[in-house]
C-alpha cells in the first residue's frame, strides 16, 4: 500500500464535521476541498491558521492535494510565524477573513458554493507524502521542524483508535478544546475522527459552559478531547453536561485524584496521551490505573546509552525521548519530568535536562535535579541543585560537575537531600523544590 | 493609596485578577479602561479560562464563548465589571 484515503468510510452524506451553524455532509467537504485546491496559489508550503476546525481540515487537505506543505507553528506570536515564513521560501498564510498575518502574504479562505458531485474515487495521499511541519521550540531559539508524513499521520490516528477500542463508522463525535494546530490537536482532533468516520465538532470551546454546549450540539457516543486545565475548570464549575463516552486528555500531565474527579464528574473514563511533537502520540493510560504508560502499536523504546529512543514502524528515523523515564522489561513506562527547559544564565544557554542528566552520571547520585530559583536582588541568579546521593559530600559532587559542566551553571548551593519531593505523577512542582531549598539553606545557616 | 477606580467591584476585580493570575502587578495599578488581553496586560486563553472560574466561584456568572458580548465583556477590567454587575447571583 502507497498511498491512503483523505478521509475514513464516510457515506456521501453522513455528517463529517459540526459548524457553527450546522452539519457539513462528507459531500459537501469534499466539494469544499476540491474548490479550495483550484484557487489556492501555486506555492510549496502554507501556514494554515484557520480558526475552525473544519476551515482547517479543508485547507490541510486541499494542500495535500496540491502537495503544499502546511506549517504548524508552536506559537501564533507575528515574529514566530514570520521567522517560519521567512524560513519556507514562498510560502504564504490561509486565514480567517478578519485575522491576516502582518508581512506575510494570505489567501482568505473563500466560502462555501454549491456542493460538488460525489466523486467516483475519494483522493488518495501518497503515505510518504510529508502532509505537515509541526515546528517546536529549539535550543537555538529558532523553530525546529519535524516533518510528518501522511503515513505516519494516518497510523498514528489508526493506532490511538483501535487502543481506545474505537470502531470505524459507528456514531461517534469528537469535541475538542486544544488547538488543531498542535500536534495532540491534529492527531486527536482531526485525525482521529476523520480516519474513523466520526463527526468532527469544528469548534474550540473554552469555558466549562462552552464545553457543555458543544457536547449537546453533537450527538452519539462524545469523545471530549481536551487537557487537564479544561478538567479542572469542569470539574471545578460542576458545568452538567450531556453523557460523554471518552476523554482523552494530553499537554500535561493529568494528576490522579484530577482524573477521579473526572470520571466521576462525566462518569466516563479519563485516558491520557503522552506524546511530543517530534515524534506525536507515543503512548497511552487510563490515568486512575497507575502511572504505568502503555505504548501504541509498533510502537518500541530502546535505549541508547543515556537516552531513550522512539521507534515505531510509521517514524523514518528513531526519535529521542525528552524525558527523563524508566521503561519496565514489558515495554511500559514511566515519566519523570521533561527536561528540554532551556534556560540562560550571563548569557549561557543551557537545558537543565542536560544539566540533570550529567548530574545523576555521577556515581553516587540516586536522584537529584538542578533548579533555577525566582530572580532576586543579585546581578546574576544562579543555579540550585538539590541531590540525593548517601555517602558522598557537597564537595565530591561538585568536583565532578566541575568536570562535567561550565562552570556559569555550577549550582550555587548544592544541598544534598533524603529525597526529592516527586509528586505521584513524577514531576517535580517547583514550588515544593523552592520550599525545600529554603528549608535547607535556613537548615545549613543555622548550624553555622 | 490612589488608584483610578471606579467602584469598589472594580477595585476587588483587579485584587481577583492579579491573585487569580499571580500577576505581579500592584492591583491599583492596573488601568481599568487598558486591554486585558493581548498588548494590555498581555493575558492569553488559559488566563482567560482560570479567571472565569474565578469570576463563577466569587459573583456566580458563568461566561461563555458564544456571547456575542464576549470580546467587549474581555476587553477591559472595566468593561467585565460591568458585565459582573449585570449578570452576578452572588
Amino acid at each position: 500500500m502507497h498511498d491512503a484515503p483523505l478521509i475514513g468510510p464516510y457515506n456521501p452524506d453522513e455528517v463529517l464535521a459540526w459548524e457553527t451553524d450546522g452539519p457539513r455532509t462528507a459531500r459537501q467537504f469534499l466539494s469544499d476541498v476540491s474548490r479550495l485546491a483550484d484557487f489556492l496559489p501555486d506555492r510549496p508550503a502554507v501556514l494554515n491558521l484557520l480558526s475552525s476546525r473544519y476551515e482547517f481540515l479543508v485547507g490541510f487537505a486541499a494542500a495535500m492535494l496540491r502537495r503544499q506543505l502546511t506549517l504548524l507553528p508552536q506559537s501564533r506570536a507575528p515574529q514566530t510565524l514570520r521567522r517560519i515564513a521567512g524560513d519556507y521560501h514562498e510560502s504564504y498564510c490561509l486565514t480567517d477573513q478578519d485575522e491576516p498575518v502582518e508581512g506575510i502574504e494570505s489567501a482568505v479562505q473563500r466560502r462555501h458554493g454549491s456542493i460538488a458531485g460525489w466523486p467516483r474515487r475519494i483522493p488518495h495521499i501518497p503515505l510518504n507524502q510529508v502532509a505537515a511541519i509541526a515546528f517546536t521550540s529549539g535550543s537555538t531559539g529558532q523553530p525546529m521542524p519535524n516533518r510528518k508524513t501522511w503515513g505516519a499521520l494516518t497510523a498514528v490516528a489508526r493506532a490511538t483508535g483501535a487502543r481506545l477500542g474505537l470502531k470505524t463508522g459507528e456514531r461517534t463525535a469528537v469535541v475538542a478544546t486544544v488547538p488543531h494546530q498542535h500536534m495532540f490537536g491534529l492527531e486527536a482532533s482531526v485525525m482521529l475522527p476523520i480516519m474513523h468516520g466520526f463527526v468532527m465538532h469544528a469548534g474550540r470551546p473554552l469555558f466549562p459552559a462552552d464545553i457543555r454546549d458543544a457536547l449537546a450540539e453533537v450527538a452519539g457516543k462524545r469523545i471530549l478531547v481536551t487537557t487537564p486545565l479544561h478538567l479542572r475548570a469542569c470539574v471545578t464549575e460542576g458545568v452538567c453536561v450531556p453523557p460523554v463516552g471518552l476523554i482523552l486528555s494530553a499537554t500535561a500531565p493529568l494528576s490522579r485524584s484530577l482524573a477521579q474527579e473526572a470520571e466521576r464528574h462525566f462518569q466516563t473514563e479519563v485516558h491520557e496521551i503522552f506524546g511530543f511533537a517530534e515524534a506525536g502520540s507515543v503512548a497511552e493510560r487510563r490515568t486512575i490505573d497507575g502511572d504505568r504508560w502503555r505504548p501504541l502499536d509498533t510502537v518500541r523504546l530502546v535505549q541508547d546509552r543515556t537516552v531513550w529512543v522512539v521507534h515505531a514502524d510509521y517514524l523514518p528515523v528513531p526519535v529521542r525521548v525528552p524525558d527523563r523515564i524508566t521503561v519496565d522489561a514489558d515495554g511500559r513506562f514511566v515519566v519523570h519530568g521533561r527536561e528540554v527547559d532551556q534556560i540562560n544564565i550571563a548569557g549561557h544557554r543551557v537545558s537543565l535536562g542536560d544539566l540533570n542528566q550529567k548530574l545523576l552520571e555521577i556515581e553516587g547520585v540516586q536522584d537529584g535535579v538542578f533548579f533555577l530559583p525566582d530572580e532576586g536582588a543579585d546581578l546574576v541568579t544562579r543555579l540550585i541543585a538539590c541531590v540525593v546521593a548517601p555517602g558522598k559530600t557537597v564537595e565530591e559532587i561538585q568536583q565532578a560537575l566541575r568536570r562535567r559542566i561550565d562552570p556559569v551553571f555550577l549550582p550555587r548551593p548544592l544541598l544534598l537531600v533524603p529525597r526529592l519531593p516527586r509528586n505521584d505523577t513524577g514531576k517535580l512542582p517547583r514550588e515544593a523544590l523552592l520550599k525545600l531549598a529554603e528549608q535547607h539553606v535556613k537548615g545549613l545557616s543555622h548550624e553555622a | 493609596m490612589t488608584d483610578s477606580f471606579a467602584s469598589s467591584l472594580e477595585r476587588a476585580l483587579a485584587s481577583l485578577i492579579v491573585q487569580t493570575l499571580k500577576l505581579k502587578v500592584e492591583p491599583a495599578t492596573i488601568d481599568p479602561t487598558q486591554a486585558l488581553f493581548g498588548d494590555g496586560l498581555g493575558l492569553d486563553s488559559i488566563d482567560a479560562l482560570e479567571l472565569s472560574l474565578a469570576i463563577s466561584q466569587t459573583y456566580g456568572y458563568q461566561l461563555k464563548s458564544s456571547d456575542p458580548e464576549i470580546k467587549a465583556i474581555f476587553s477591559s477590567l472595566r468593561a467585565l465589571s460591568n458585565a459582573i454587575e449585570k449578570n452576578r447571583t452572588k
